[in-house]
């Protein structure tokens, strides 16, 4: 395929409504980060810049390859993100009661980002090249197997909020791959049955007092659930126009906490209201719109799976996050894609973008 | 192609589906929050970012007759807490450790104060000891305020508390009660005497800062500034010097009656002194009394005590809530309806064979039988046949009518609350309290004094300073005038029109002739002839159920040319002219050096 070709072929909305929601971003996180220390003000912001052009500089480059050749380093990819988890486990530091960093020369990386990523690519070429005996039930129950490993990875760091993640995307590859709605039934009730079980042994402390908190915020106003009500707070302040750019008292003052990482949709609702969220949402309505799409028009299956894995893992992070932001969520550090400050998160999601891209640059046109 | 492309259409429709039903969530979730409840939040956000702090108006300062500073103000510390949703375990029991409340009185006061927007104030009156430990927990204390703010000070303590009263916190029940304007939780307010009754012109205006914080408690910026308004001045009618001399010597004086034996129980007493030709009260003094530092200060067990459980009382201001039976000084009473009435002249001698013929239990004090009398030595004598025979001529009814005519039963409209109204002897209170008719018995007893009537000394102040100049009825006072901070005037408290009473000329004239026999040789408190300028005074006896009687005395002086009214009750005192005439006759004594009528440095009397 030429330049040319790719140029004229990808989907340029989705490229445009990237752009508007980075260049969002680094007006908050300048904006959050505004009154931290005076001689770096912008460092943040610099960071995010920079990691950013790294993104679209990887971007442009991975369109010269086909998608379709990920599919035969399945194994290696598999390999690696298993890997990468162990290190994190053995080597990692810990930052809030997570060991979920991996410190290379000066940079920290989180790894449980980018799994979500290897993940999707491996899971798809997986299931694609199984596609045949995905008939029965019992087939899937290799799908869950295979994804199982990393999970548990995940959740031991412990990320609740990543593999949460990687379960969305499992659902809507399932889903789109025609997981049988009578199973999901199943699947539902036996979880149920399950959740008693799951409280006691699987979640952490922290994450049961965090979904008790969420529940009812008032419990523990000092603690998590201060978090969510000085979000709301700042959210519902703004109204309808904001209390302007780096005017906004939440965040300014800093009752606000983390407002240029998980919490930066609340210093968008409060600076900018409810005309600068309504912006927000709506680009990422053109996001999942336009991931969809590619899904849509995909040429071959693993391409449809892709994409549908990469949208999922977006919707994920937009519902979980702005859910959070807005109290209908509990509080998971599930980060905002292209809003938030993190440069493994914004790489991460750069490359899925990259991803659909490469998708939509060698779709079909459809024939009916 | 292994996917059948239908499905997967069908799948990925559904999978929009699902996609747009989470945005319409966010979306309305959105919408309630900034659109519908914008307001709630944003009172919210400035909840968390302003603080306002109260300041102090300072209160008025209370000023004697010669401009002496009797209650002033200075800066005193408290602590207060920020308003704050709710507050973490472990600041309140810092706080309790610093300022000595337990964790559930500092719950207390926050849940009292949950709808001021104001810091709550903890404790007020913070000593050294308590900003020490302050000082070293102040990092570990945010949204803790240390709050500068005018403490009361009643410069010569227990000093004519009676009149000035004290200032406290007002309570949830008077806030409830609206029993004061403009106050909330915290409020400093008056509670007793004038502190109390000026309360309004006392207290001015506080002012406010209105600061944006940080998360952290630092202060970001100013926004407003409102100064208080100091309160209004009070300059009394009351001279430091001679109230002074008065509190002490009766105090002495009492524990003289008590030490020789003459009235072993007396330890309570009422004096009042007042200008006839204006009703301005120039001394006021209850005994026992207490010392109002203690209520701003807080006070100790102990003390609290000795104020709340002494049989004695010392928080009634016993001359205008005392009520007492007014004994031989009613006969005045009787006499002005006597004379108004025209039923005896004042050569006519009426004869006591020691008892009274129509009633003859009813005997004189002592038994004496003076024989033939005519009103003035019937007076000075104190002769209770002689009255009994006026009342029987006149009936109870007209003595009723003259003792409201002098002010018995009623309030005599003093600038102090709380006053009594005390009690005038008639049928319909005789019916009213026992349910039994009227006797002659009661007619006698009423006459002189005892049986159903009751009056506070202050009343008594207010016939004898009518009978002193001439008729004229005066509301008495104790509040000159009130000052602006700057010292002009803001107001001349409001009095009642001075008035005539319905008592002619002759009779008063004679009520005089009789009181001035009374202190001359002969009568019943011959020892004031000692004083230099004439005096018109009148024994009396109250009858206390409860022991010894009571005391009294009253008297005016000088007779030609009155200028001042005294009225002096002890409890338990026995003989007006034993207990209750030295006071008095103290305090003309004072009051006549205080004119130059007397040598300054020289006692007529040990």
């Amino acid at each position: 395929m030429s330049i040319k070709e790719i140029v004229q072929k990808i989907d340029w909305l989705l490229v445009i409504a990237v752009f508007a929601l980075v260049f969002f971003g680094l007006m908050l996180i300048y904006s959050a980060t505004y009154n931290y220390a005076q001689t770096a003000q912008s460092w943040h912001m610099q960071r995010q810049i920079v990691f950013f052009i790294i993104g679209v500089a990887l971007t442009g480059c991975s369109l010269a390859f086909d998608y379709r050749g990920l599919k035969q380093y399945m194994t290696y990819i598999y390999g690696v993100n298993v890997l990468m988890l162990l290190v994190v486990m053995f080597f990692g530091h810990s930052q809030l009661g997570a060991q979920r960093w991996l410190q290379i020369s000066s940079f920290s990386f989180q790894p449980s980002e980018f799994s979500k990523l290897f993940m999707i690519v491996c899971l798809a070429a997986f299931m694609e090249h199984r596609i045949e005996w995905l008939e029965d039930f019992a087939d899937y129950i290799k799908v869950f197997g295979f994804i199982f490993i990393p999970f548990i990875l995940v959740l031991r760091q412990p990320d609740l909020g990543t593999s949460l993640c990687l379960i969305a995307i499992l659902l809507g590859m399932i889903f789109i791959s025609g997981f049988r709605y009578e199973w999901m039934i199943k699947v539902v009730i036996s979880l149920l049955a399950l959740a008693p079980a799951i409280w006691n042994f699987v979640l952490q402390d922290y994450q049961k007092s965090r979904i008790m908190v969420f529940l009812n915020p008032e419990i523990d106003p000092f603690g998590s659930g201060y978090h969510v009500i000085q979000s709301k707070i700042a959210i519902g302040s703004g109204s309808w126009f904001g209390k302007g750019w780096l005017a906004g008292t939440q965040s300014q003052l800093n009752f606000l906490p983390e407002n240029h990482t998980d919490f930066i949709f609340a210093v968008a609702g409060e600076e900018f209201g409810f005309i600068g969220v309504s912006v927000i949402l709506f680009l990422y309505a053109i996001i999942i719109w336009r991931g969809i799409r590619i899904a849509l028009k995909a040429e071959d299956n693993f391409g449809v799976l892709l994409a549908v894995g990469i949208t999922s893992m977006f919707m994920f992070h937009i519902l979980v996050n702005i859910g959070m932001t807005i109290g209908i969520m509990p509080v998971t550090g599930v980060p905002l894609p292209f809003l938030s400050y993190g440069v493994s998160s914004l790489l991460t999601n750069i490359m899925g973008v990259a991803l659909l891209l490469n998708i939509s640059a060698r779709n079909v046109k459809l024939k009916f | 192609m292994i996917f059948i492309r239908e499905k997967v259409i069908k799948r990925l429709r559904v999978f929009s589906f699902i996609c747009g039903v989470f945005f319409c969530i966010l979306f309305a979730r959105v919408i309630y929050m900034q659109l519908i409840h914008g307001n709630y939040y944003l009172s919210q956000s400035d909840e968390n970012r302003l603080r306002q702090t109260k300041i102090f108006a300072a209160r008025g300062m209370i000023y004697d007759s010669k401009g002496r500073e009797l209650v002033n103000n200075y800066p005193g510390y408290a602590i207060a807490l920020q308003r704050r949703k709710s507050y973490s375990d472990d600041l309140l029991e810092r706080l309790s450790r610093v300022v000595g409340l337990s964790v559930e009185m500092i719950k207390a006061r926050i849940q009292q104060n949950k709808d001021s927007y104001e810091p709550i104030i903890l404790r007020t009156h913070i000593t050294p000891q308590m900003l020490t430990k302050f000082e070293e927990e102040r990092k570990n204390l945010s949204n803790v305020l240390l709050m500068v703010y005018p403490e009361r000070k009643y410069i010569y303590n227990n000093f004519g508390v009676h009149t000035i009263g004290y200032v406290g916190e007002v309570s949830e029940y008077e806030i409830e009660n609206k029993l004061y304007n403009d106050v909330t939780v915290g409020s400093i307010v008056g509670k007793s005497g004038l502190e109390k009754y000026y309360d309004k012109v006392l207290r001015g205006v506080d002012g406010y800062t209105l600061e944006e914080v940080d998360v952290t408690g630092s202060v970001v910026r100013n926004y407003d500034n409102v100064r208080p308004e100091p309160g209004k001045s009070l300059h009394l009618t009351i001279d430091y010097e001679m109230q002074k001399k008065l509190e002490n010597f009766t105090k002495r004086h009492l524990e003289n009656l008590r030490r020789t034996k003459k009235a072993p129980n007396a330890y309570a007493a009422a004096v009042v002194a007042l200008d006839p030709r204006s009703g301005a009260i120039r001394a006021l003094l209850s005994v026992p009394d207490y010392n109002p530092n203690f209520f701003v200060e807080g006070m100790t067990e102990k003390q609290w005590n000795t104020i709340n459980t002494d049989p004695n009382l010392p928080q009634l201001n016993r001359v205008i809530a005392g009520e007492y039976p007014p004994g031989s000084t009613f006969k005045i009473v009787t006499g002005s309806a006597a004379f108004e009435q025209k039923k005896v002249t004042l050569d006519e001698l009426i004869y006591d064979g020691g008892f009274h013929p129509l009633v003859p239990t009813m005997r004189n004090a002592g038994g004496e039988v003076l024989g033939w009398l005519n009103f003035i030595r019937g007076l000075a004598m104190s002769d209770n046949v002689y009255f009994y025979e006026l009342a029987n001529r006149v009936g109870i009814d007209i003595i009723s009518k003259y003792a409201r005519i002098y002010g018995f039963g009623k309030l005599t409209g003093i600038d102090l609350p709380d006053e009594s109204k005390g009690l005038v002897a008639s049928k319909e209170v005789k019916r009213k309290i026992w349910n039994e008719g009227w006797r002659l018995g009661d007619t006698f007893n009423a006459a002189i004094g005892q049986g159903f009537n009751l009056s506070t000394p202050l009343q008594l102040a207010v016939m004898l300073s009518s009978v002193a100049n001439g008729g004229i009825h005066y509301q008495p006072y104790l509040v000159e005038n009130i000052t602006n901070p700057d010292g002009t005037v803001f107001q001349i408290p409001k009095r009642t029109e001075a008035k005539h009473i319905d008592v002619s000329q002759t009779t008063l004239n004679y009520m005089q002739q009789g009181m001035s026999a009374t202190t001359r040789e002969g009568g019943t408190a011959a020892y004031f002839r000692t004083l230099p300028k004439p005096i018109a005074g009148k024994t009396g006896t109250a009858e206390n159920s409860h022991g010894r009687d009571h005391g009294l005395f009253v008297a005016y002086g000088p007779v030609d040319n009155p200028e001042l009214c005294v009225v002096a009750i002890v409890e338990q005192g026995g003989y007006g002219s034993v207990s209750a005439g030295p006071i008095v006759y103290h305090i003309f004594e004072e009051y006549f050096r205080e004119r130059g009528w007397l040598p300054k440095h020289k006692s007529l009397k040990a």
